[in-house]
């Protein structure tokens, strides 16, 4: 699994598009910005071998409003544990997991936002600790953290 | 024998020592190319506060020793024409450059046209002064790394800057992140 972060706006996904060549790869695009919703693992049908879930920190914002940040952090626990298993099922399979880091602004006056950039944190930190390979990007530069 | 690096773009968080980086980066260059060093001031003096900060920054230069020259202009296509091969610029920084044209127009900022013209015409005085410079060292903030935009006007102009940077970083022949004063490299060659 490679996990990509960085700032809102700095090309991550398209990093990850000219990375792993994806406009002649046929791939699964999961996008939390187009308001898709918290990732469902693909059918056995699909022929896709690369699967990218962008805007992660999105679905925890989702579930930090409605399960509370420790909640969260379960419910993202048992996704990323589902994803991870069908990328060992095939060994041409790759997953992709694209957060924005939203932790690192003033700490904000709602409880509620306060939740969600915890639970964002927490999965940041279980995301990359099963990640083979981790990026930052700064402005479509990767900087390679591990 | 040194590639030349007519563009490097630093970026960092607010007191990070990233202007004083870049000016030190651009006296060096000016030693070695027996240059003239110019600093362009985007920003407008808007209140007492900015007024000090604006100060703190020239006596700061003032202090080094080195001649630098000032040009207070935020339309960069008017000043390409100011420089040759021999001069090293500095401009610091994008955001005030940004803010210039973002809040100043009005309602504009909603209008789609009116973005990509801005960032369009920022990134072409940044290439031209590259461009007509021995070297342009262009500064900007980071602002990324909170969620992004309360508001539609702190989306947009969250969106524009962003693309600013990629753009600006794209071009660049080096790109350095100050962390807390420590210049890491991120692309290209360590300068100069």
């Amino acid at each position: 699994m490679h996990f990509v972060t960085g700032g809102s706006f700095n090309g991550k996904g398209k990093w990850i598009g000219s990375f792993y060549g994806l406009d002649n790869t046929p791939h699964l695009w999961i996008s939390a910005y187009k308001a898709e919703g918290i990732p469902r693992l693909p059918s056995g049908q699909n022929k896709e071998t690369v699967a990218v879930l962008e805007g992660m920190e999105m679905w925890l914002k989702e579930w930090a409003g409605s399960k509370g940040a420790d909640g969260a952090r379960v419910e993202w626990q048992k996704q990323l544990e589902q994803w991870l298993k069908w990328e060992k099922q095939e060994s041409a399979r790759v997953l992709i997991i694209i957060a924005a880091d939203i932790t690192k602004g003033i700490v904000p006056m709602l409880a509620e936002e306060r939740s969600w950039r915890d639970a964002a944190g927490w999965a940041c930190q279980e995301t990359a600790s099963h990640a083979e390979r981790m990026d930052v990007i700064w402005y479509g530069v990767n900087q390679r953290i591990k | 024998m040194e590639k030349k690096q007519s563009l490097i773009f630093i970026t960092g968080g607010v007191r990070s020592g990233k202007s004083s980086f870049a000016e030190k980066l651009a006296a060096e260059m000016a030693g070695q190319i027996s240059g003239n060093l110019h600093y362009i001031a985007a920003g407008k003096r808007s209140d007492h506060e900015m007024d000090q900060r604006i100060k703190r920054h020239q006596e700061d230069r003032k202090k080094s020793g080195l001649n630098w020259k000032t040009w207070e202009e935020h339309n960069l296509a008017s000043l390409s024409g100011a420089f040759s091969k021999s001069d090293i610029v500095l401009l610091d920084c994008l955001t005030t450059l940004l803010n210039q044209e973002f809040f100043q127009n009005g309602e504009e900022w909603r209008d789609p046209v009116f973005q990509v013209r801005t960032m369009d015409r920022i990134v072409s005085g940044v290439e031209e002064i590259a461009r007509s410079a021995y070297s342009l060292i262009a500064v900007s903030n980071e602002i990324f790394h909170e969620p992004a935009g309360s508001t539609s006007m702190v989306l947009a102009y969250t969106r524009m800057l962003g693309k600013i940077h990629q753009r600006v970083a794209e071009k660049a022949d080096t790109f350095y992140l100050v962390e807390a004063g420590i210049p890491l490299l991120l692309k290209g060659d360590e300068a100069p």
